[in-house]
């Protein structure tokens, strides 16, 4: 339809007679690529209805409180603890991991080495293992008397699981392929003659780290970062079993919600879910605005 | 500075790049290393860089054993073929990052570099450009911006890889004549590769020539185009006929006696031997027994495909020639040879 109408002006402006100028069609360059308006259409209600549509009902089940019942049941100083332990410990996993996510991708693209396969599918475990099967097997690897709780414990006085560096640990483990999947590619596509046009004008091999490598990756690097960050606060299977749960101290967001739930507060719950869906929203927008203004640096 | 290659050998596996080479690159001069792809010439360059090593022989820059040294360390401009700019940086950037990261006490201060960088961006006549990044120039800009940044660091040499592969025809030989300007203003030591004879006989004051990992010759565009060293050097260097024949007496036949083809030097027996496409003449002659079977018009010039005896040879004349001579395609002709080199089979 609106392709019709360009071409139209075209004809009528060839005519040489009168000039018509082809109207601007809405959010669209001119392209010779079909399909925009089913595309977009089929996109929007899809997103519509997959996330919006829940996300909307979550909203409107804690309405029902009134702002001063939202504010009340968001503030209590329980649910203010687990906001801080289940944001502040997922952004600290979503760090370790953005560097030793990002060594690890390193070393699966520079080197080669007996076994790199295997090590490269290991990656990818974190995924494939059922949650509460990690929850599991850490709480039992870190628990007191476990394989490396109890070394820890006895050597240096470490107490890992039911602590919040229990929950970090858990965050770590789930966290992890994100960031190494993410900088992956990335890496690999590097040209090598950048780095050897940055050698040969005298750079070490830092100075070239610094500002050839990682300004190029950088950007995948923050995609690493907030995808492991988003898994690390919604994440419940394998936090809950390490944790401990004493609220205040090391009970996560997930967790209250469900307690909430048991004790049949539903409103309460969604209050809760719906301030957790702001906190991460601006927390990822944030995010993405700072990749797009690294992109534009050099995209452009 | 001059450079000093000497048994150089490098190899990939089973593939020997380099086989024992030796060369001199006189102090001052631009020196072209020319050959097809996988001769060789690149990992020469990229040896002299520092970017690879060899598995024997010697290099000294400036009569200083390089081997040993680092890339950062040999004052070496290297120039890509694909610019290798760093794509997050400006121009300005781009050529500044020599500078920058010099070692403190060598660093000069920002005023000093914006100096350099502008009166190197003036050189390069991309002054306007100084706050763009590579994505928004154009390829022929790109390798400017490129070749000003290996200039930024001061360098004893300057290293070309295929500087001008990547760019198309036009921007090719405006650059070509540029970059010939510059070195004679500015008179560093220069090598750059190519795979295009042309490029190396017009820019070069001397000319490699190198095949399979080997220097087959070494002259001044002249010496290499008038007496090539060897069949490989005459075949590369422009376009030609090849003939195989057998030489009695000074006298090349080709075929059963279809053409005979003066010849000096002494070879004997079976050889080849090349005629240059301007140096086939072609009469008009009824009787004759060639036949011409195609004539193109490229320019100035014309190329005329004649058939002898199924034999596809090429000859070349100026338009006016073909006008006084009034052939056209299909007709019979007589062709003779001025002049012809012969190397022994």
């Amino acid at each position: 339809m609106v392709a019709a109408a360009d071409s139209d002006g075209a004809l009528a402006g060839k005519g040489g007679a009168v000039t018509v100028r082809a109207p601007v069609p809405l959010f669209r360059k001119p392209s010779v690529l079909p399909g925009f308006g089913l595309t977009l259409g089929f996109t929007l209600s899809y997103l519509g209805f997959i996330v919006l549509v829940p996300l909307a009902a979550l909203i409107f089940r804690s309405s029902g409180l009134g702002w001063s019942g939202f504010w009340s049941a968001v503030t209590t100083p329980r649910v203010l603890a687990a906001f801080e332990v289940s944001f502040g410990l997922s952004f600290a996993a979503a760090l370790t991991n953005a560097i030793f996510g990002f060594l690890v991708a390193w070393v699966l693209v520079r080197y080669d080495f007996p076994g790199k396969r295997l090590v490269d599918a290991l990656v990818d475990l974190p995924f494939a293992l059922p949650t509460a099967v990690a929850g599991i097997a850490l709480s039992a690897l870190y628990a007191p008397n476990g394989w490396l709780g109890k070394p820890l414990n006895e050597l240096f006085g470490m107490k890992v699981a039911f602590t919040p560096l229990g929950i970090a640990i858990a965050l770590t483990f789930i966290g992890l392929p994100f960031v190494v999947r993410t900088v992956q590619p990335i890496l690999q596509d590097l040209p090598a003659e950048e780095e050897e046009a940055a050698a040969s004008l005298g750079a070490s091999r830092f100075q070239t780290f610094r500002s050839v490598i990682l300004p190029a990756i950088l950007p995948a690097l923050v995609t690493g970062f907030a995808l492991s960050f988003a898994r690390g606060v919604g994440e419940y299977g394998s936090v809950i079993f390490i944790a401990g749960n004493m609220p205040g101290l090391t009970e996560i967001l997930p967790l209250l919600i469900v307690i909430k739930l048991e004790q049949y507060d539903y409103a309460g719950a969604a209050a809760v879910g719906t301030a957790m869906l702001g906190v991460s929203f601006v927390m990822l927008l944030i995010l993405n605005l700072l990749q797009q203004w690294m992109r534009s640096r050099h995209a452009r | 500075m001059a450079i000093q290659v000497s048994g150089i050998t490098k190899r990939f596996n089973d593939f020997t790049a380099l086989d024992s080479v030796d060369l001199e690159v006189k102090s001052g001069e631009l020196l072209a290393l020319l050959g097809p792809s996988g001769s060789g010439k690149t990992t020469l360059l990229r040896i002299m860089a520092g970017l690879e090593s060899p598995d024997g022989g010697g290099l000294l820059l400036n009569g200083e054993e390089a081997l040993g040294l680092k890339p950062r360390d040999r004052q070496v401009g290297f120039v890509f073929q694909h610019y290798a700019l760093f794509r997050h940086m400006t121009v300005f950037d781009n050529v500044a990052f020599g500078l920058k990261v010099r070692p403190r006490g060598e660093r000069p201060g920002s005023a000093e570099i914006k100096r350099r960088v502008t009166e190197l961006l003036e050189l390069v006549q991309l002054s306007p450009f100084a706050g763009r990044y590579p994505a928004q120039l154009s390829g022929g800009q790109r390798q400017r911006v490129a070749l000003a940044r290996a200039l930024a660091i001061e360098p004893k040499v300057l290293l070309l890889d295929e500087p001008f592969g990547a760019l198309d025809a036009k921007v090719r030989k405006e650059l070509r004549r540029w970059l010939r300007k510059l070195h004679d203003d500015i008179h560093i030591t220069s090598v750059f590769v190519t795979h295009d004879q042309e490029e190396a006989l017009e820019l070069a004051d001397r000319v490699v020539v190198m095949n399979q990992g080997r220097i087959e010759q070494i002259g001044t565009p002249a010496e290499v185009y008038d007496h090539p060293a060897s069949a490989f050097v005459y075949e590369f260097l422009g376009q030609v006929n090849r003939f195989d024949c057998t030489v009695e007496g000074g006298i090349a036949r080709v075929g059963d006696g279809a053409l005979a083809i003066p010849t000096q030097g002494g070879v004997q027996g079976p050889a080849v031997a090349y005629v240059r496409p301007h140096d086939l003449g072609v009469t008009p002659a009824s009787a004759g027994p060639a036949r011409i079977s195609g004539i193109h018009v490229v320019g100035p010039d014309a190329r005329i495909d004649i058939d002898l005896a199924g034999l596809s040879l090429e000859a070349e004349m100026d338009r006016e020639r073909l006008a006084t001579l009034g052939i056209a395609a299909g007709d019979r002709c007589a062709i003779h040879i001025d002049r012809a080199r012969v190397f022994a089979r």
